[in-house]
């Protein structure tokens, strides 16, 4: 493994800042589209690096609570799949609204900040 | 570019064939807009005259799969035949000029005139120069709906029939078959399966008809409808929830393609002979609408799982829009929205 220094969140938003502030001004057309998206994907990726893991440890412990039940996340989200699909957990539940809502609004936190605040 | 080169050569070959005369086809271009579609732009000269012309050809990949598809795309020839039919119905649509067959060897397709104007829904929601006409613009697609409502269904024995239980139905499978393990969409589903409408009478209907499927004007407003590929016949109601589905607001402030108010759409709906408006079952469709998105989302994102080309970063980067239909959803049904 090469050294971590800089780290690869820190590499990964220099080249977006080249990307963003540099490349992007000077495009137009096709090529300025598929950059603003190539950013936008890269923006997703380094949020995820940054963030994921937190939210992925409070979304487990919010469907241990939900469920009553320990296990993996996949394994645990499966299984509200699974109740929410049978009907075996009302869909006005009050932790199961609020469970939805925090990991939508978590989700966009990574994909799409900017769709919270519009 | 050789390929379009060659695709040019058989248009003017077809064309020639169709009109009867000599025609040429010149700075043949593909454009930009269609992700995943072919649509193309060229110059045409025939009599001595040249013209602006669009041509559409509907590509194999496109046709439906079954577990994956939940809305049944028409092909080539059975959606030149409804945009002709809109347009006798009054709806402004670009003129079908030609529509391709067998003997062209140029797959399933049509030609139509050129329409100028604005596509992007971005620029129809939020660019100054259309802010007068937005008002304007959401009264003209509710006369353009009541119009299309208006298509009489027995003369387009090729559309497909589907009401609200038959769409919650389809897409539930669809979801349920790509991603079984998402609560955040299974959520969804359920509930617009609680939430489905009693049965209520079909008529034709666009089935995309929002911002981003019109092209329009500063001056006046909305010139043509286009797109329409998912035309069937189904709950009238649907095209004015759709129409008001936030994703195709482009962040704009309105609920009605992002520049103009329920109101004016509902009006100019009524006014235009269009049936009497159901807000509840409007708001259902609207709700369903940020579901189907969601939908449609997922199966762009697993495309790269089953796709034999390389997937564009912006067919990938719509598979990461999933949650912003089922926020939307979230916050409707919460009446947050």
């Amino acid at each position: 493994m090469p050294s971590g220094t800089p780290s690869d969140d820190v590499l990964l938003e220099a080249a977006i800042e080249y990307l963003r502030t540099e490349l992007l001004p000077t495009l137009e057309g096709y090529h300025s589209f598929q950059t603003r998206v190539t950013i936008n994907a890269l923006g997703m990726i380094l949020r995820g690096m940054r963030q994921g893991a937190a939210l992925d440890e409070a979304e487990t412990a919010r469907l241990v609570d939900l469920l009553g039940q320990e296990g993996e996340r996949g394994t645990l989200n499966s299984m509200l799949a699974a109740r929410i699909r049978n009907g075996d957990i009302a869909l006005d539940d009050p932790g199961l609204r609020q469970h939805i809502r925090r990991s939508l609004e978590e989700a966009l936190q990574v994909n799409n900040p900017k769709w919270l605040k519009s | 570019m050789s390929q379009n080169a060659e695709l040019a050569g058989r248009l003017a070959a077809a064309l020639s064939r169709h009109l009867g005369e000599a025609v040429k086809v010149q700075d043949f271009a593909r454009l930009t807009g269609g992700a995943t579609k072919g649509t193309y732009q060229f110059t045409a000269e025939h009599g001595g005259k040249s013209e602006k012309l669009i041509l559409q050809l509907t590509t194999v990949s496109e046709r439906m799969d079954p577990s994956v598809d939940a809305t049944p795309r028409l092909d080539g020839t059975s959606d030149a035949r409804l945009m002709i039919a809109a347009a006798k119905a009054g709806v402004k649509v670009p003129e079908v000029r030609v529509i391709l067959d067998d003997s062209d060897g140029m797959g399933s397709g049509y030609v139509t005139a050129f329409v100028a104007g604005q596509t992007l829904g971005s620029k129809l929601a939020r660019d100054p120069a259309f802010a007068a006409i937005g008002p304007t613009m959401a009264r003209q697609a509710g006369e353009a709906l009541a119009a299309t409502h208006s298509i009489d269904p027995a003369t387009l024995p090729f559309l497909a029939r589907q009401d609200a239980a038959d769409q919650v139905r389809i897409y539930t499978q669809v979801a349920d078959h790509l991603a079984p393990d998402l609560p955040l969409l299974a959520y969804a589903l359920r509930w617009v399966a609680q939430q489905v409408p009693p049965p209520t009478e079909l008529t034709v209907i666009h089935g995309d008809f929002r911002n981003g499927n019109v092209i329009a004007t500063p001056e006046r407003g909305i010139e043509a409808v286009i797109d329409w590929e998912i035309g069937q016949i189904g709950d009238p109601m649907q095209d004015l929830g759709w129409f008001c589905v936030k994703t195709w607001r482009f962040g704009g402030r309105l609920p009605a393609g992002g520049f103009g108010s329920r109101e004016a759409l509902f009006e100019g709906y009524e006014k235009a002979g269009g049936r009497t408006v159901d807000p509840a079952r409007v708001r259902f469709w609207e709700a369903f609408g940020s579901v189907r998105w969601a939908v449609m989302c997922l199966r762009k994102g697993m495309l790269y799982a089953t796709a034999e080309e390389p997937i564009s970063i912006e067919q990938c980067t719509i598979g990461r829009r999933i949650e912003e239909g089922l926020y939307d959803f979230l916050n409707l049904i919460e009446g947050r929205d």
